[in-house]
């Protein structure tokens, strides 16, 4: 039953939850709020990591795979990976989800950002063949053991609910740059070609954007 | 430890997204490795990641594919930690993943050794050692130079650096360091091109800068 019930969540979650969200904005309800006060709240990707975790709930990772998998392939194919590659690693992205649930760290990052990271990781393998350092052991540079503080339980997934906040304030030209360089992982110069706009107005532009972004996330701290 | 440079948003932000290439992302790893405020900072510039994935468009799996999943999650084996190397001791953990080759003398003042990264987009990466009160000839460069400090101090124009910190120049940047009297400094480099000296003795001491 539990299965039927994850299964039936994936194919309504995506869209619903985005008409939740801007609902709860016309109403002035954070997203969050939102997201306890509806029906659909069982969507909560951290509950279903831990389910994972603590059991090896195989519905939690159906729940997971539907929302996700297509997620990673989109961000792989943007980034200019091809599709059968795409494919292949968020297949391998989905597995290392299952495998690595007990390393999930919902003070540290949110669902998404957590297996961003994974991807992102097996991505960098990828385009280095294998030859170098594998980049788990470059970017786990971040995950040393800072002192958690009692708050910082809800920090993850209000980090990444701050950024997207954030990414709605930056004006429209910001937010462009912003997709083209780290949405669609194009060089500098491309986009300044692709905008038709000066090598120095994308890094100026990029720089601003940053910069509120940190005051956002600043303001958490 | 008191670290005044740090590397640009933009940099860290580029960390975050896996878009440094080995060779830079080293040398940034290497200041992460000691700096708690850009860990933060990365960490926080990751989201940004994690947002993209979540409100993009998505692509469909093959149809199979959680099928796949489903018989494959019974194989998989447990996460093996990373284990770091305990050589070279006394660098920071990024660092230890690499093969370190030989001290080499450039002058009578400096050394430098080079650092077994696979080359990523004609960025190398290097280490300098210098004796206190050294003058770097002055330079500018061909392409970026990031520079992390491992030991020591020197100083130029945009101020002192110490253990810990990050300095980001590129092609903009022409510099002439100085090495703090006090302790030897050693630096982490990574760099684009060949550097071009200036002057009559860097003149002089183009032919042996082969690094």
């Amino acid at each position: 039953m539990e299965m039927a019930a994850s299964a039936a969540l994936k194919l309504r979650l995506p869209g619903e939850l985005r008409r939740l969200e801007e609902f709860g904005r016309r109403a002035k309800i954070g997203a969050r709020r939102v997201h306890m006060l509806s029906d659909l709240t069982k969507w909560d990707p951290a509950a279903q990591v831990a389910a994972i975790a603590t059991r090896g709930d195989r519905a939690a990772f159906v729940a997971l795979f539907g929302f996700y998998a297509p997620r990673i392939k989109g961000f792989l194919m943007r980034s200019g990976t091809a599709a059968d590659v795409a494919e292949e690693i968020a297949q391998e992205a989905m597995l290392a989800v299952w495998r690595k649930a007990a390393t999930f760290d919902p003070a540290r990052a949110g669902v998404s950002t957590w297996i961003y990271t994974i991807a992102r990781n097996l991505r960098i393998d990828r385009l280095r063949h294998e030859r170098g350092v594998s980049a788990d052991a470059l970017h786990d540079a971040l995950d040393s053991d800072e002192p958690q503080r009692p708050d910082d339980i809800v920090q993850g997934a209000e980090r990444d609910e701050r950024v997207r906040a954030a990414m709605k304030d930056l004006s429209a030209e910001q937010r462009e740059v912003v997709r083209l360089s780290f949405f669609e992982d194009k060089p500098h110069a491309e986009i300044a070609e692709t905008l038709g706009i000066p090598l120095g107005t994308v890094k100026s532009r990029l720089r601003l954007a940053m910069a509120r972004l940190r005051q956002r996330l600043d303001e958490l701290s | 430890m008191t670290i005044a440079h740090h590397p640009s948003d933009i940099t860290l932000a580029g960390f975050a997204a896996g878009q440094l290439g080995e060779a830079r992302e080293l040398v940034v790893a290497t200041h992460l490795a000691v700096c708690p405020a850009c860990r933060a900072a990365a960490r926080a510039f990751e989201c940004l990641g994690g947002v993209g994935l979540e409100t993009e468009s998505t692509v469909a799996v093959a149809p199979d594919a959680l099928e796949r999943a489903l018989a494959a999650i019974d194989q998989v084996p447990g996460v093996a930690p990373i284990v770091v190397p305990d050589d070279h001791s006394g660098f920071p953990a990024p660092l230890r993943h690499y093969k370190l080759g030989a001290w080499r003398k450039i002058g009578r003042a400096l050394e430098w050794r080079p650092v077994a990264v696979p080359a990523s987009g004609g960025v190398r990466v290097f280490m300098l050692r210098a004796k206190p009160g050294t003058r770097i000839p002055s330079h500018a460069h061909a392409g970026i130079e990031w520079t992390c400090v491992l030991q020591g101090a020197f100083r130029h124009q945009q101020g002192r650096f110490g253990a810990g910190d990050f300095d980001e120049a590129d092609e903009t940047v022409d510099h002439d360091p100085v090495v703090e009297d006090g302790e030897i400094c050693v630096c982490l480099v990574a760099m684009q091109g060949q550097i071009r000296l200036k002057g009559l003795i860097g003149r002089l001491l183009q032919p042996l800068v082969r690094i």
